[in-house]
């Protein structure tokens, strides 16, 4: 089978007007507009197979919005070929738009003032959807999504985290083979983020849908997606597996120890970084490499009643690479 | 006037229905999305009534609005009556026209008013704004024609009153002018208004498609306010250049003026055909704003 989603070389420039503050500066821009370019999106390449679930990872204005916005057929690119679901998103009109969904965590498409009803049902007008089916799938949303009496109340009322359900519910009317969920997760608390992940691991598991989404809650990718995709200022950074990511990029690794009687701070500190301190429990961060010899040190030197060695945690991994300028090769 | 113009108007109708027709049918087999009309009529009709089902649920909340709406164009009509009555107690003619004559166009300038309030602002005028919030984001995301979802996703079902209320005062004035429209007339004017809608909207998605390039512009559809004043009054009263303009470059001279004179024997009726040559034109000319400009769409970042 062919790939689901590709990208060949993609890039998007937005054109930006330059403007200084002030009144002097907005006099300026309306005489003599400069231009700058802000390359959103550069020579980004990559293949998604069908039924995959794919996370898009990287910090605030890295280009993962652009990106899935290209995929969806909204942005024209600059440069570079697209194909999602055998089309070209751009002109793949109603048939292309019929075959994916897109969530975008700051965009609300059901109607204000109205109960999420009217607002399906105008969905099941415009996917053509007929009563028997919509029905049924309808059930099966309030089921998973767990949606009960919401959709009744006017919209107003809901809560952000039942408003998002609703937003799901009515992008999945049409139950297409490709998600597009742009920070789904955006703002709600705890554990709405949790049913959200665990619905959307149901229905891909159902349908076999295949799924790209941008969060920046590390969590929603780890839970959700094995493989990710890094980007920064545009540029595709990584490509592959979450565990390999971290074998890559982090020089560490850590020793987590219990510790028996009579084991100061100061002590520890003379085998590793300390990271965390709470006796019993201990946390050293060592150099990847010197792990197994730390190891066998501070069994033979301290009284050690357990030791285990981890990589770091996924979050803290990404977090530093994005802080310290990723050193990637190109995937 | 009669029989023969009559059938030749009827057969001329008969002929654009059926070729459009072919339009559609052939887009439909190519799969283009460049046929002109909306390819599914019956999807097209299905959406329409699913929109306008739910934005009459919004709207039966606000009884109150039909009542401001009706009296707004009692006060409206008031004024510009008013307004024509003291021009006409200096003059006896306004570009050529009498007094009733000009209040049948103010009566077709106020039909075509009802239809821009219920249905091209609140649907089409409020695209410059989502073209910068980026809320025609998840419009484009669906299996719609995004222009005519945006253009006909509003019915603000009270401002129809505006509609019935120009074609009365429309009807009135030809009474008093003691004209009885024939036939060919009626249905030239019926052509001629229709066509006079679809002028109006083009004019407005060629204004509104001006944001995917002036992103900043907050309020376009002032621009439309001010250019669709001058249909208020018929062309002849202005200077030659700006007839000119009125009719080959800003068509406002279509909208009002042209069914007007369909109605009262002013022009033939065979005018009636020119104004639909002249919508489709328009209506043409639109869309291929409307793609060029969709190219332009950058959304608003987040
Ligand atoms: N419509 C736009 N006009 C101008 N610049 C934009 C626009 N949309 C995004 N950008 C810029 O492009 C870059 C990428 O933005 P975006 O794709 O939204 O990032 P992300 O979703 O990863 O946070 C940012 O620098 C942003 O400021
Ligand atoms: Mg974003």
């Amino acid at each position: 089978m062919p790939p689901a989603i590709t990208a060949d070389r993609l890039s998007k420039t937005f054109k930006v007007k330059v403007r200084d503050p002030g009144l002097k500066g907005a006099l300026r821009a309306l005489l003599k507009p400069r231009y700058r370019d802000v390359h959103a999106v550069r020579d980004v390449t990559f293949a998604i197979e069908p039924g995959e679930i794919v996370g898009f990872l990287g910090p605030n204005g890295a280009g993962k919005t652009t990106t899935l916005k290209m995929l969806a057929g909204l942005l024209y690119p600059t440069s570079g070929r697209v194909a999602v679901a055998g089309f070209a998103p751009w002109g793949g009109g109603p048939a292309f738009k019929r075959r994916i969904a897109l969530v975008l965590g700051n965009r609300q498409q059901l109607v204000w003032d109205l109960p999420p009803e009217e607002t399906f049902q105008l969905n099941r007008a415009i996917y053509d959807i007929a009563e028997p089916d919509y029905r049924e799938r309808l059930a099966e949303l309030v089921a998973l999504l767990d949606l009960g009496d919401l959709l009744q109340k006017p919209v107003r009322q809901l809560s952000l985290g039942e408003r998002m359900k609703c937003e799901l519910a009515a992008a999945l009317l049409h139950r297409p083979p490709i998600l597009f969920l742009d920070e789904p997760t955006l703002g709600l608390d705890v554990t709405a983020q949790e049913a959200i992940r665990r619905f959307l691991t149901q229905y891909r598991e159902r349908y076999g849908a295949t799924v790209l989404l941008t969060s920046h809650y590390m969590q929603d990718v780890t839970a959700l997606a094995s493989r990710v995709l890094i980007i920064n200022r545009g540029r595709l950074l990584y490509d592959g597996a979450l565990a390999a990511l971290v074998a890559r990029i982090s020089r560490t690794k850590r020793i987590e120890l219990v510790l028996a009687d009579g084991v100061t701070r100061e002590v520890l500190a003379g085998f590793g970084d300390v990271k965390e301190f709470r006796f019993p429990n201990a946390v050293l961060e060592v150099p990847r490499e010197d792990a197994a010899t730390t190891s066998a040190r501070l069994l033979a030197a301290l009284p050690v009643a357990d030791l285990s060695i981890e990589d770091p945690p996924i979050e803290d991994v990404i977090r530093a690479a994005f802080a310290g300028g990723i050193e990637l090769d190109e995937p | 006037m009669g029989q023969w113009e009559d059938e030749f108007i009827l057969d001329c109708g008969l002929r654009i229905a059926d070729w459009r027709w072919r339009v559609e049918v052939q887009g439909n087999v190519r799969g283009s999305k460049r046929s002109l009309t909306i390819r599914n009529p019956q999807s097209a009709i299905r959406i329409l009534a699913a929109l306008w089902r739910l934005n009459l649920a919004e709207e039966l909340q606000y009884r109150a609005n039909f009542v401001a709406s009706v009296l707004g164009t009692f006060f409206w009509i008031g004024t510009a009556l008013l307004t024509l009555a003291v021009f006409f107690s200096h003059a006896t003619r306004l570009g050529g026209w009498d007094y009733w004559e000009v209040v049948v166009l103010l009566g077709v300038f106020n039909a075509l008013t009802g239809v821009i309030e219920a249905v091209l602002r609140p649907g089409i005028g409020r695209l410059a704004g989502e073209v910068r919030n980026g809320g025609l984001d998840l419009v484009l995301a669906k299996p719609v024609d995004a222009q005519a979802f945006v253009s006909f996703r509003r019915l603000d079902i009270w401002r129809l009153s505006d509609v019935v209320l120009g074609l009365t005062l429309a009807g009135y004035a030809l009474h008093r002018l003691g004209h009885t429209p024939s036939l060919a007339q009626l249905a030239a004017f019926a052509l001629a208004l229709a066509s006079a809608a679809v002028v109006v909207y083009a004019l407005w998605v060629a204004l509104m498609s001006l944001a995917f390039w002036f992103v900043s512009v907050e309020n376009l559809s002032v621009l439309f306010d001010a250019v669709y004043e001058g249909a208020r009054y018929p062309v002849s009263a202005y200077p030659e250049a700006l007839r000119f303009l009125f009719v080959y470059l800003i068509p406002i001279a279509w909208t009002t003026t042209i069914p007007a004179s369909a109605l009262t024997g002013r022009l033939r009726p065979e005018i009636g055909l020119a104004a639909a040559l002249v919508a489709g034109t328009a209506l043409a000319l639109s869309r291929l704003v409307w793609r060029a400009a969709l190219k332009r769409y950058t959304g608003a970042s987040g």
